[in-house]
């Protein structure tokens, strides 16, 4: 699913360079549950981005699904993005005065699904995070972790081959990062694959695998026993 | 249609979001393209081409024919004499030609209780209705040059006098000669009126009461604009006896010369003509001959309007400020919007799928800033028709002028939003989507 080969990248100003990545190496297989974590500033976010096309890398290759990223135009990194990775990120990013409808839409629009189209689906990923009654609701409506759901719908609802998930449960009390957890874990079972950015071993531990990134470089920290998938 | 209706939405919403901000990036904008549609519009009226299929073939001629010597004196005067005109029509080579000035008077139709009425007159020959493509509606020109005591009416004047225009027949009373109606015009108008440039009088409606040149002299009816007299007697009793032969410079002429080479053969003809005149004795003074184009009049006549060509200098800078203004303004408020802008960038929007929601929130904004700004015009119209009350003629717009300044609106509302919803775009997305 992901391939990632001698990947670097640095951050430049006009008087230092920063090595945030060092000849990053990573390959995640279909159905996965990967955990990255390490140290604030060991470059775990920035990966992530370059990852979902958010960030360009210097050098390396960069296979998503078979496909090279680098060199891809505007409009094919776009649809990359639309198509086949899903973000959830920490601070939940949804527009604040659109409707929780409107919110998990949103990435439809840019598809060219029709509107009933776009209807069906909106409607089956708030099935699934536990909120279909909340479809009119703003954001600021809902609790931390039900907006959390919400971006996961946004997320799900274009049925990508992969999830980046960025602190997912960084802004949530216990209880709600427990459910938004075990939400992705149920997830990863119907066969999708995730790439969590976090920073807590506990969650790291659930994860079927877990890499670590200390000071750019990555190392495999643990291999858990995978979950089974479609269980 | 689907995605522009929910790029519509998404502008109308936006503008909710922040109104204050929107309303005042607005409001300067729709300043600025007011005051400059009002000065556009005086603009455009004062140096439009009202006969644009002909007036590159109208020419109005001048000789430096006044009988007093002056070796110095090499630009003939503004206005021609009746043996000016004589002289010069005297040529074949137009293929219309027509002597004129502008007159004033009472009018009233007789048997009738209605005082008299001042109209405007303007004295002429056959060919002029041509010349200026003024329409009839009913009847038609004289038949020729001769005098007689016929005369054409305007629409406005027909309806002034019968409250009707089917009047061919009728008579009418002006300064106590009474007159038959032969012809009456549609209800024409021509500006700027380009034939009275010399006089100044570009912006006047056209004349109500057209009377044949030679009753006119016959009757010793002067006019009632540029005149000049060479004569040393009183002017009022030498002109009625003496209109005709003596130095009364008061008219205008005009011909149309429909090919270069018979411009290049009239041009031949007012020289020779100035030449046989020197060698009878006459035309003392030096060969000043000059041939005006009918686009080129009121630069020739230096009768420009350069307070409207200052004014539409001040307004286009002035548009100029409030476009920048209008921009910082919309800058502020996209880069209030850059979270959102990368956020749809992330989920999957290519950079042309938001030039697709930039260009309908110019057009939103193109729409609204056009109505404010008509209304804002209307005002500033009104203002300078007071201040000048020579231009109340101009503030009229044609469907042209009305979508040309659509266009306009367009213009400057892309220009105000595109640099700032380039900016807004174009932002690293990472940053903005961090925690």
């Amino acid at each position: 699913m992901i391939s990632i080969k001698n990947l670097n990248k640095a951050f430049r100003t006009e008087l230092i360079e920063t090595q945030a990545l060092r000849d990053i190496h990573l390959n995640v297989s279909e159905g996965e549950f990967v955990a990255l974590t390490g140290p604030s500033g060991s470059g775990k976010s920035t990966l992530l981005n370059i990852l979902g096309t958010l960030e360009s890398f210097d050098s390396g290759e960069y296979l998503l699904d078979g496909q090279a990223v680098q060199g891809l135009t505007d409009r094919a990194l776009s649809a990359l993005r639309n198509e086949k990775i899903g973000f959830i990120f920490q601070s939940f990013n949804l527009i604040k005065d659109f409707s929780i409808y409107d919110n998990i839409e949103l990435p439809l629009r840019y598809r060219g699904f029709s509107s009933a189209e776009r209807k069906q689906r909106v409607e089956q990923a708030l099935e699934r995070v536990g909120l279909a009654g909340r479809r009119s609701y703003l954001p600021g409506q809902l609790s931390g972790g039900q907006q959390q759901r919400v971006a996961i719908a946004r997320a799900l609802a274009g049925s990508p081959r992969i999830l980046l998930a960025d602190e997912p449960t960084g802004n949530l009390d216990s209880l709600m990062a427990r459910q938004v957890m075990e939400l992705l874990e149920q997830l990863n079972r119907e066969g999708c694959t995730i790439l969590m950015v976090t920073h807590d071993p506990e969650q790291a531990r659930r994860a079927g695998r877990h890499v670590q990134i200390v000071d750019g470089m990555l190392s495999e920290a643990t291999v858990y026993q995978p979950l089974a998938v479609n269980q | 249609m689907q995605n522009f209706s929910y790029y519509l939405r998404l502008s109308l919403h936006n503008i909710k979001r922040a109104p204050l901000p929107y309303a005042l990036t607005l409001m300067i904008l729709s300043i600025g393209l007011g005051v400059f549609f009002s000065n556009a519009t005086l603009y455009y009226w004062m140096n439009r081409d009202p006969l644009s299929e002909q007036s590159h073939m109208l020419f109005f001629p001048r000789i430096n024919a006044v009988e007093q010597a002056c070796d110095s004196c090499l630009t003939p005067l503004r206005v021609l004499s009746y043996k000016d005109v004589q002289k010069l029509s005297s040529s074949a080579i137009p293929s219309a030609q027509a002597g004129m000035f502008q007159s004033g008077g009472y009018a009233r139709v007789p048997n009738t209780q209605n005082g008299p009425t001042p109209v405007t007159i303007r004295v002429t020959q056959r060919d002029f209705f041509t010349l200026f493509n003024a329409p009839f509606l009913h009847g038609q020109t004289w038949a020729d040059n001769e005098a007689r005591m016929e005369l054409i009416l305007h629409y406005n004047a027909a309806l002034k006098f019968f409250g009707r225009t089917d009047v061919l027949g009728q008579q009418l009373l002006l300064d106590g000669e009474l007159y038959t109606i032969v012809g009456v015009l549609e209800n024409w108008q021509m500006l700027p009126k380009l034939y009275d440039v010399n006089n100044g009088l570009a912006i006047t409606p056209v004349e109500e009461i057209y009377l044949p040149w030679e009753t006119a002299y016959n009757l010793g009816i002067k006019s009632n604009s540029t005149t000049q007299s060479r004569d040393s007697r009183n002017y009022n009793e030498n002109f009625a006896v003496n209109g005709r032969e003596g130095e009364f410079y008061q008219a205008q002429f005009w011909v149309r010369l429909d090919t270069p080479a018979q411009q290049a053969a009239y041009r031949q003809f007012m020289d020779n003509l100035v030449a046989s005149e020197k060698e009878a004795g006459r035309h003392p003074r030096p060969n000043g001959n000059l041939l005006h184009n009918m686009l080129d009049i009121a630069e020739a006549f230096n009768e420009r309007n350069r307070q409207l060509d200052a004014f539409a200098m001040v307004s286009v800078l002035f548009l100029l400020v409030c476009l920048f203004n209008a921009s910082h303004l919309s800058l502020n408020r996209y880069m209030a919007s850059q979270f959102e802008f990368s956020l749809r960038r992330a989920l999957g929007a290519s950079r042309l799928q938001l030039q697709g929601q930039l260009l309908t929130d110019v057009l939103v904004n193109g729409v609204l800033a056009f109505i404010l700004a008509l209304l804002f015009a209307v005002l500033m119209l009104l203002l300078i028709n007071q201040l000048l009350p020579a231009t109340s003629a101009l503030n009229n717009w044609q469907p042209g002028l009305i979508l040309l300044m659509f266009g306009v609106a367009l213009l400057a509302s892309y220009l105000v939003t595109v640099y700032p919803a380039w900016r807004a775009s174009y932002s690293p997305l990472n940053q903005q989507l961090k925690a």
